[in-house]
């Protein structure tokens, strides 16, 4: 029996799916001829686009939405602390290298 | 806490945590650690740069989305298991439970491939600091979906067994589940992906 809560869960999974497919179009519009180049833009844009897949996880398929206030909280604040952590880490190490 | 309760919850408008609470400490704090070894990872990274992206060019990334894409597919259908349990029904809970155990195999299959290619190509432990750091987390998220196995094989011994179910613990194998899925989400952008 297929519910509306189904059909919000393909949904959910469509669009991680469509995120995943999207980097190896990012990865190939900064390579050339298949030979890896460094690039910020790639770097910066796959772990913004990883933390943005795994807020999609926890609050479709984990239930955060139906959590209360405090989890959607506690894991919202804990997904941007990810993102600030690595994209932070990888820019402070570019600036010193 | 029953299936019954959960709806008639659900429907009073009432919230409540998916699982059992002590299993977001242990989300929260997985998550935590598998963070401070990607810094250190981009730290590294951003000091050999060139060395780096040499080693990284021998993946292949159209195998990693592959592995990414079985992945969320597992996680998609333990979502659904909860969603069936929830709503009592009980054989397409464990259909579900099962496909997700399915995706978790053809995933444990793909990376052993993976690993046997890199391997063969020369690619080890010890041949280049890139692959220290990728044996290592591919390693570590593995031993976690090993962990995974047996977390859904309680879920499905949970879901065959009438008096035995549990909606809290149903979610809290789901919980888990999830947990090893967007670890992986993480571990394919910043391997295969970021340049």
């Amino acid at each position: 029996m297929e519910t509306a809560f189904d059909r919000r869960l393909f949904a959910a999974w469509l669009v991680l799916v469509a995120i995943t497919l999207l980097y190896l179009w990012i990865d190939h519009s900064v390579d050339h001829g298949g030979v890896l180049v460094a690039s910020a833009f790639a770097t910066v844009a796959a772990i913004a686009l990883a933390c943005v897949k795994v807020r999609i996880i926890m609050r479709e398929f984990m239930e955060i939405r139906g959590a209360p206030p405090f989890l959607c909280r506690i894991t919202d604040f804990w997904v941007v602390l990810m993102a600030a952590a690595l994209i932070g880490t990888y820019l402070a190490g570019k600036a010193v290298a | 806490m029953t299936a019954t309760e959960e709806v008639r919850e659900e429907r009073a408008g009432i919230r409540h945590i998916p699982g059992q609470p002590d299993m977001w400490f242990f989300v929260l704090f997985e998550s935590l650690v598998f963070t401070s070894y990607f810094c250190v990872y981009l730290f590294v990274r951003t000091q050999h740069e060139k060395a780096f992206l040499q080693s990284q060019s021998h993946l292949l990334p159209g195998f990693g989305a592959l592995e990414t894409i079985v992945l969320l597919t597992s996680s998609w259908a333990v979502a659904r298991s909860v969603q069936h349990a929830r709503a009592a029904r009980y054989a397409e809970s464990q259909r579900d439970a099962l496909l997700t155990a399915g995706c978790g195999l053809v995933f444990l299959a793909l990376k052993i491939v993976e690993w046997i290619r890199l391997i063969h190509a020369g690619h080890t432990f010890t041949s280049s600091e890139f692959f220290q750091y990728y044996f290592f987390l591919t390693g570590m998220h593995l031993l976690h979906l090993l962990i995974g196995f047996i977390v859904l094989g309680v879920l499905v011994n949970q879901l065959s067994t009438a008096n035995k179910r549990s909606q809290e613990t149903v979610e809290t194998c789901a919980t888990y589940w999830h947990t090893v899925d967007f670890l992986w989400v993480l571990i394919f952008a910043l391997m295969y992906v970021v340049r």
